[in-house]
């Protein structure tokens, strides 16, 4: 138990397996890795399972090479190779799983291809990769994975210098340190100073108070005009009336001078006929009293 | 009385001889290093009413055994194709048989690339020496003909081929 790994993986960090589909998908045979690997970081190449058929003379020799170039270096990161002797016959194929070193980091797998050397060819080939993907490549990937960090927000260090400060702006008026200022200057004056302010203080007051005497006369004087015009529309509205009071009627009779031209005025239809249903009713009402 | 005495020490001495013995066993499990599976079943096709056969341009398909050989030079792979039905309809004439084994394909090529030419082939069976470790894919052919022309009746055939794994 003591060896045992003391982190206990959930289902979604476990590490899993897969395999590509076939990497040979045309007679070039050659592939390239990025179209054939699936994305996920922390994905481990760990086996090649590649089959083929061999054409070649019973007594040929061929070499068919399996490889995957090393695309940080020179050379091949993965090679395997079959000999063919004299002797193998054309037709025969070749089923084949190769282990392949773990940790081989995923930048490193080049090109692929199958390389035939000698007076032959291979036919119906496939080759897949099978794979180990850990999810916890990156400890950042889940909170469940050895090593996660909390993230911690990256807050710039900025200047305090270099901001605005309300405090120092000439143009913002702070009423607490105004009166206090004005407090302090008013302790500071001498007796002719405030003798001058008083005097310009009274007169302010004067001329305020001129301009408010003006001001007003002026509302005086509207007010009168307006009086004064609603007096004369009274007055010229009694003098139209006077004509009407002053006029007299005659005496004697006067006769009906409208004449309806219609020798038979109908009947509205619509009435009549709400009229008859009534009238049927009112009947049929009265035959009831009468038991008829 | 005497020989009851004797008999009695004689008794008692093989009876302490026999208390002190011990038997001490020796266990081994032998895993066997030769494994034969079944990878595909033949099927017969019918291409005409005397004919059943496995060749897939007929509408059959092979039988392909594969044999895993963990240990190398130490067996023959004996497969034999099938010479009779182990289960048929009652036939109305003699059934002539042909077969034949091939290898079809091998995990290593330059240690079983020969396989195929190095085989000995005794009639239906076919004999390959199992020289590298590795698997090796084998793929067998029938062909039943009905004797006469006659049609085979309808039902169901079935034919066993016989694979062996042989310690040499």
């Amino acid at each position: 138990m003591a060896l045992l790994p003391s982190y206990s993986y959930s289902e979604s960090i476990a590490p899993y397996f897969g395999s590509t589909g076939n990497a040979v998908t045309d007679q070039s045979l050659r592939w390239s890795m990025g179209d054939i690997l699936p994305d996920p970081p922390g994905l481990d190449i760990n086996g090649v399972i590649y089959s083929y058929t061999i054409n070649k003379d019973v007594d040929d020799q061929v070499d068919v090479h399996v490889q995957n170039e090393n695309a940080l270096g020179t050379g091949y990161i993965f090679r395997e190779t079959d000999r063919w002797m004299p002797g193998s016959l054309s037709g025969t194929g070749i089923n084949k799983v190769v282990p392949v070193v773990p940790g081989i980091p995923r930048a490193a797998w080049g090109e692929g291809s199958i390389e035939v050397e000698g007076e032959g060819s291979v036919s119906d080939p496939t080759v897949r990769y099978t794979y180990r993907v850990d999810p916890c490549f990156d400890p950042q990937f889940d909170p469940n994975c050895p090593g996660y960090k909390t993230p911690v927000p990256d807050i710039p260090t900025i200047d305090l210098s270099s901001l605005y400060d309300v405090t120092n702006d000439e143009n913002v008026n702070l009423n607490r340190e105004t009166e206090l200022t004005e407090e302090s200057d008013e302790d500071e004056k001498t007796e002719e100073e405030l003798a001058e302010e008083e005097e310009e203080e009274e007169k302010d007051r004067e001329q305020r108070l001129e301009d408010a005497l003006a001001e007003a006369g002026r509302s005086e004087m509207f007010a009168q005009a307006l009086a004064q015009s609603q007096i004369l529309a009274s007055v010229n509205a009694a003098t139209n009336m006077n004509s009407y009071y002053s006029t007299s009627i005659a005496g004697g009779t006067y006769k009906e001078n409208v004449v309806l031209v219609d020798k038979d005025l109908p009947n509205s239809k619509r009435g009549l006929r709400n009229g008859l249903a009534q009238q049927l009713l009112h009947e049929k009402m009265i035959d009831m009293q009468y038991n008829r | 009385m005497k020989k009851q005495t004797i008999g009695f020490v004689a008794l008692l001495l093989a009876s302490t001889s026999w208390a002190l013995a011990e038997d001490v066993p020796i266990e081994g499990t032998v895993q066997s290093r030769c494994v034969i599976q079944t990878d595909t079943a033949g099927v017969y096709g019918n291409p005409n009413a005397y004919t059943l056969t496995t060749d897939p341009s007929d509408g059959g398909a092979l039988a392909i055994i594969r044999f895993d050989v963990t240990l190398a030079d130490a067996y023959k792979a004996e497969i034999t194709a099938p010479s009779s039905f182990s289960s048929s309809p009652p036939l109305p004439d003699v059934v002539t048989w042909t077969g034949d084994t091939e290898v079809d394909a091998v995990s290593d090529a330059s240690g079983m690339g020969s396989y195929e030419t190095d085989k000995v082939e005794q009639g239906l069976k076919d004999i390959y020496d199992l020289t590298a470790t590795g698997s090796t894919w084998f793929k067998t052919s029938s062909v039943a003909t009905m004797g006469g022309s006659k049609a085979f009746p309808g039902g169901n055939y079935t034919a066993l081929v016989v694979a062996e794994c042989i310690a040499q």
